[in-house]
Parts: C-alpha cells; sequence; structure tokens
C-alpha cells in the first residue's frame, strides 16, 4: 500500500521547485525519463484490469518494472486524512514484459513518456517526491517524437509506502512535508483538483533571487522570510520549525 | 510409483560413496487458467472473442535456490518472464488467472564432486499421492550447455547403469529442449532451470494420460 497526494506547478516554477526540494531533503535528485504503457484486460477476460509497465530509460540499459494500483481506502478512516491510501504492488520484470501480457489477454490503452526529476529520502517515513511532464508520442512507441501533453504545466507527485496498519504516521509525515511546498503548489488526493497557487510566482522569484548555494537552514530561513511577506504566517512558521530545534535565536 | 522407490532411487546416489547429503530442496509449479468471460453472457452485438484467445498453458514458478524471483512461462508462446516473487501478489489483484494446480518438487541434494544432485518427487499440494520421481543433475564447474553437454551425457549414462543394476521398476527419462526456442543462449541461467520443470511436468503429464 502507499499513501499519495498530487498536485500541478507550472514549468516555469519547476527550477525554484527543484531548488526548495534540494534544501529540503538533502540528497541529490535522480533523473526520471520513464516510457510507461498503460495495459486493459481484453475483452475475453471477465475481470476488467489494468496494469502499467514502466520502461526505465535513465539508466545505461533499460529496466522495466510492472505496476498495479488498486483502490482507494474508503471509510470514515480514509475521509479524515489529507492523503489517499491505495494497494500498489510492483515487481521487476525481464525486457520481455510487453509481449507477455499482450500474449495474456492484455492490449495497450495508451502510452507516455515521463520526463522529470526524483527525491527520494528520509522524514518520518521513506518518502518520494517526483516532478515529470507527460509526453504523448504521435506514432506507437516513438519515445524520441514525444510531445508534451500540457505543455506549461508539470505535475508533482509525492508517495510514501504504507504497511496497512500504520496509514496515519505516513499519511501525517507526507502531509507535513507538504506544507513546505505550501507557496509553490498545493498537494491533495488524486482526484481533488487544487489548481495552481497563485503565490507561486512570488514564491519561486525569491527562491530563485535569493539561493545561490545556500545551506539547508539558510534556504529555509529565507524560504521562511517569503512566506512572512506574503502573509502566509503558518508556511512561515512551518518552514522554520527546523531553526526551532537548534535553538537558533529567529527575528 | 512409491515412496519405497524414491527411496531407493536416494539409496543408489548415496552408493556412489562419496555423495554428501546437504539437505532438502523444493521447486513449486502452478498451473493457471483464464477467469474467461462467458461470450453467451455479453448483451452487446459485437463479436467476442473466444476464451480460446487466452493460453491455457500458463506457468508459474518458485525456484528452490531463487526464493526472490518467479518465473512464468507460456509454451505454446514460447515465452519466459522472470519477475520478482512478489509478482504473485500482483496476479492475485488481476484476478485475470487463478492458481488451479499448486505442484511441489521436494527432496534432498547430495553433492557430488563437481555434481548437485537433487533428487525428488512431485506432489499436488494438499496431497499426499506422490504424481512421480524426478532428479536435476547440475554440473558446477561450467555455465556453458555445449561445453558441458559430453560430461552430462556421460554422467546420465552412468546413472542409468546405476538404476538398472539396482533393479528400479521404471527408468529415469531426460527430454532435451530447445532453450533458443524461448530466447535463451547458452550461458545457462535460473531461467533454464524454470524451463526444464515445465518440460518435466508436461512429460509427467503426458506419461500419466498414457
Amino acid at each position: 500500500m502507499e499513501c499519495v497526494v498530487q498536485g500541478i506547478i507550472e514549468t516555469q516554477h519547476v527550477e525554484a521547485l527543484e531548488i526548495l526540494l534540494q534544501g529540503l531533503c538533502g540528497v541529490p535528485k535522480e533523473r526520471i525519463r520513464v516510457h510507461e504503457l498503460c495495459l486493459k484486460s481484453g475483452p475475453s477476460l471477465a475481470v476488467p484490469s489494468e496494469i502499467r509497465l514502466l520502461c526505465d530509460l535513465a539508466q545505461p540499459t533499460p529496466s522495466w518494472t510492472v505496476r498495479h494500483v488498486g483502490g482507494a481506502m474508503r471509510g470514515a478512516g480514509a475521509e479524515q486524512i489529507s492523503v489517499l491510501v491505495r494497494t500498489m504492488v510492483e515487481s521487476k520484470v525481464s525486457n520481455n514484459a510487453l509481449r507477455f501480457f499482450y500474449s495474456l489477454g492484455y492490449k495497450l490503452d495508451h502510452e507516455l513518456l515521463k520526463i522529470g526529476f526524483a527525491f527520494r529520502f528520509q522524514r518520518g517515513a521513506p518518502i518520494t517526491v517526483t516532478v515529470t511532464s507527460a509526453n504523448k508520442m504521435p506514432k506507437l512507441h516513438a519515445t524520441d517524437e514525444a510531445v508534451p501533453v500540457t505543455p506549461g504545466i508539470q505535475m508533482v507527485e509525492i508517495t510514501a509506502p504504507t504497511a496497512g496498519d500504520n496509514y496515519n504516521e505516513v499519511g501525517a509525515a507526507v502531509s507535513s512535508f507538504c506544507e513546505y511546498l505550501a507557496p509553490l503548489l498545493h498537494l491533495s488526493k488524486p482526484g481533488v483538483s487544487t489548481g495552481i497557487v497563485p503565490t507561486a510566482a512570488a514564491a519561486a522569484a525569491s527562491l530563485l533571487s535569493n539561493t545561490g548555494g545556500a545551506n539547508t537552514p539558510q534556504l529555509l530561513y529565507l524560504f521562511a522570510m517569503s512566506c512572512f511577506q506574503m502573509t502566509l504566517l503558518c508556511e512561515a512558521d512551518a518552514a522554520l520549525y527546523p531553526l526551532h530545534e537548534h535553538d537558533t535565536e529567529v527575528l | 510409483m512409491s515412496s519405497q522407490i524414491l527411496a531407493e532411487v536416494c539409496q543408489c546416489v548415496e552408493g556412489f560413496g562419496s555423495a554428501a547429503k546437504e539437505g532438502r530442496w523444493r521447486t513449486t509449479l502452478t498451473i493457471y487458467r483464464p477467469v474467461a468471460r462467458d461470450p453467451s453472457s455479453t448483451a452487446t452485438s459485437a463479436p467476442v472473442p473466444m476464451p480460446g484467445d487466452l493460453p491455457r498453458d500458463f506457468l508459474g514458478l518458485t525456484l528452490h535456490d531463487r526464493p526472490g524471483a518467479y518465473f512464468f512461462i507460456l509454451r505454446h508462446h514460447r515465452l519466459i518472464l522472470q519477475a520478482d516473487a512478489n509478482v504473485q501478489s500482483l496476479m492475485d489483484k488481476l484476478q485475470s488467472y487463478k492458481a488451479r494446480v499448486v505442484l511441489h518438487f521436494e527432496g534432498f541434494q547430495y553433492q557430488l564432486g563437481d555434481f548437485m544432485l537433487r533428487v525428488g518427487k512431485c506432489v499436488q499440494s494438499h496431497a499426499d499421492t506422490l504424481r512421480g520421481i524426478m532428479m536435476e543433475v547440475e554440473y558446477l564447474p561450467l555455465s556453458s550447455i555445449d561445453k558441458s553437454r559430453q560430461i552430462m551425457e556421460d554422467f546420465l549414462d552412468i546413472w542409468q547403469d546405476a538404476v538398472i543394476k539396482k533393479s528400479l521398476p521404471g527408468q529415469f527419462i531426460n527430454v532435451e529442449l530447445n532453450f533458443a526456442d524461448y530466447g535463451l543462449q547458452d550461458q545457462y541461467t535460473p531461467q533454464h532451470t524454470a524451463l526444464q520443470y515445465a518440460t518435466c511436468i508436461v512429460q509427467l503429464m503426458a506419461t500419466v494420460r498414457s
């Protein structure tokens, strides 16, 4: 299972988001170039199902993964938390996976090329933040000719695995991290659209003009000042919280 | 086919003198069947592909020495797919294919010089009926199938002589497999082993039917 939230950001602000994430996560970013093939069960199979084959093109030798995303958790517990909890199983597979699933009666529904970057780090839970553009191919499997589906807009997704009995803690860790990103983008459960954040432009400009190699505490202080100037007091407080832990005086 | 014969086969191996018994092993083979739509149940006028389009020779294997991997085989399509072990959970969630029969190959393994021998029975899961007796012979120094072919044939000749001298009923049958049909190379891999177990079960079922 996993906890997940999503949001969108204008491509012009992705650089600022990357700087912020670099400062918050403290790990190197990973390049993403994934050919994603969505397969659906054909008419001969009784139970409709869907899988995604992911071919990682960022590595010297492409590697394949099959992923199945199941239904979301329902009930009072699900409604009370701000993240979506859903089943997700993925497995590495050999490179003949597409032919294999065709032989099982699956059909290609659509394919995308996802390009961007990811940060994987530990903050209360193992968290992965991906920022990607979705690109469609004019011809079958023509990844070199892919063009953006939504030019100017990229998707941000934050996921964290959960065993099912700790989804509250994992969800809280994800929600807590999302607060750091609030001036740039809002993240919510998939399917709940919040649009583009109106403060994104100002926040991005502040990040780009003030960082230039700053370390994490200075970066967070500058970001907090930007939030304060935009009267985003909760976001400013959240950005300053790591400084509070070290008993650093805050102006 | 009986446990007594299996015990005598093990004695045959142990009779080589230098054979060192090294413990138990188990390989599991699953036969999957499609969960097909009933063509008569459709309300549309559009033609529905017959469930006969779906493969009925779909096998899955967990090898004794690769617990983290899982192998799917589609014999008619000459396809073998290697995946992580949790792919079984993924297949369960899809509900497009169900495990219908589960067979275990299990027994003892012996180190005999440069050879590793695994002698075992084939039994259906949750049943005691012996379906067959099999032996896996692994030549440890070489990974090339071509280069080790002669020594494997020589070993099998020695083994058949030992079995004949023991006056065991029946005989061991070695079914040659063309690995190239599945896109496999001369370098031996766990995928080769998985294919051999799939061939073994097909041979076993053919023998039972005849």
